[in-house]
């Protein structure tokens, strides 16, 4: 396997090389594409397979869409290239940030040694059996609350910086209707598989919002969901849910138990599924509306 | 037992020499719609070859299905993507022809 992962290595830095290389902006996000895809199969490799889902979905598929779409909306670079002094002083900043990174990992004695005996040791009390949703959900459930609490705080800025209005899609033709037909259902079951799977297995509310955002942006391409017809108030509502529910559990944890986060004894599991569905469905309607954007305020039609 | 895992490798290596084929022909070819021709077909029945043969090795069925599964997902998306490419190809080549003989007329 070591043949396997050095090309992995060297597929990696071939597909960064042609992203920050390539001449026009559609060709450099291309290659952004293929260099998530292959950093999501070394984490596989890393048997990290969680991270991995998330870096394919979230990581490459859905920033990757943001840029394309962001990239469509920028007028055209200027001509001539960006100074040389410019480029030199990103790849030095880029170099003191991987050595950096490469030093801490080096010198540590391994995270793994110290967190791997203590998620281990206290799984058993954390009503799942997968260690990432354990820790996620439940032992720095406050960490996950906070990066629901970012997200809604990226699409408000979004909001408030982004274009008025969403753009209508290009018509697809006749094929593209039977399509949405199999993969908008789909995208649903599967989200809810992922939902229901991260208890046990690689999975959990964050991909599972990652899908769902993907068929509902496949209906948004196919004009069956227009985010711009619906008002502002419920898409917000819906956005905040995530942080709601799980601002709501927390409290309720802090009357119950006298502890935040700390979820009655034997419940786990269901606090765990209860807040990670909400969490799902706000991150799925998050990511649809930091692709669409938002119709501005109550006047707009 | 052994037939199955002799049959799974068979599959594999099939899909693998189908993929190579199709990343040579994303290659070689010269324009759009034959790069698609190869790629859409090419592409769909190497990964089919190799989650099939991977279901096979695995002798289970419980990661037989998924697999099969998988696979007709991607023939499903792959297909639409490449009619979706080839299409707003189409789309973009009319209206450069159209604007051309305006020009000329």
């Amino acid at each position: 396997m070591i043949v396997f992962d050095l090309m992995l290595a060297a597929a990696i830095l071939v597909a960064g090389w042609s992203a920050l290389s390539a001449p026009d902006r559609t060709g450099a996000i291309a290659g952004f594409l293929v260099f998530g895809l292959l950093v999501a199969l070394s984490w596989v490799r890393l048997d990290a397979p969680d991270v991995a889902l998330a870096e394919a979905a979230i990581g490459s598929g859905l920033t990757g869409a943001l840029m394309l779409r962001a990239a469509g909306r920028m007028a055209p670079p200027a001509a001539d290239r960006v100074p040389r002094a410019q480029r030199a002083a990103a790849a030095l900043l880029a170099c003191g940030l991987a050595g950096g990174l490469a030093v801490a990992v080096m010198d540590l004695p391994g995270a793994t040694i110290v967190y791997d005996p203590l998620v281990r040791a206290d799984l058993g009390q954390s009503g799942v059996s997968n260690p990432v949703t354990a820790v996620l959900l439940n032992f720095r459930a406050w960490d996950t609350l906070l990066e629901m609490a970012v997200l809604l705080a990226a699409l408000v800025l979004v909001a408030a910086l982004g274009p008025r209005g969403t753009p209508r899609p290009a018509r697809l033709g006749p094929l593209y209707t039977p399509f949405l037909r199999i993969m908008a259902p789909l995208s649903v079951l599967v989200a809810g598989h992922l939902l229901w799977l991260g208890a046990t297995a690689p999975g959990g509310a964050f991909q599972a919002g990652a899908v769902l955002c993907g068929g509902l942006l496949a209906l948004y391409f196919g004009g069956a969901l227009r985010p711009a017809a619906v008002p502002a108030g419920p898409l917000w509502a819906l956005c905040a849910a995530g942080v709601a529910v799980f601002a709501a559990a927390a409290l309720a944890a802090e009357v119950l138990t006298g502890t935040l986060l700390a979820y009655p004894d034997g419940a786990d599991k269901i606090w765990i599924l209860a807040i990670e569905g909400g969490l799902t469905v706000s991150i799925g309607a998050t990511l649809l509306l930091l692709f669409t954007g938002l119709r501005q305020g109550g006047a707009r039609a | 037992m052994m037939v199955l895992t002799l049959l799974g490798h068979l599959l594999i290596a099939g899909g693998v020499v189908l993929l190579l084929l199709a990343a040579l022909g994303l290659w070689r070819f010269p324009d759009l719609h034959t790069r698609l021709h190869a790629l859409t077909k090419a592409d769909t029945a190497g990964v089919a070859l190799v989650a099939l043969g991977a279901g096979l090795l695995s002798g289970s069925a419980a990661t037989l299905v998924p697999l099969t599964l998988c696979a007709v997902l991607v023939a499903i998306s792959g297909a639409t993507t490449g009619h979706l490419i080839a299409r707003s190809a189409l789309d973009e080549e009319h209206a450069s022809w159209r604007s051309t003989r305006h020009d000329s007329v």
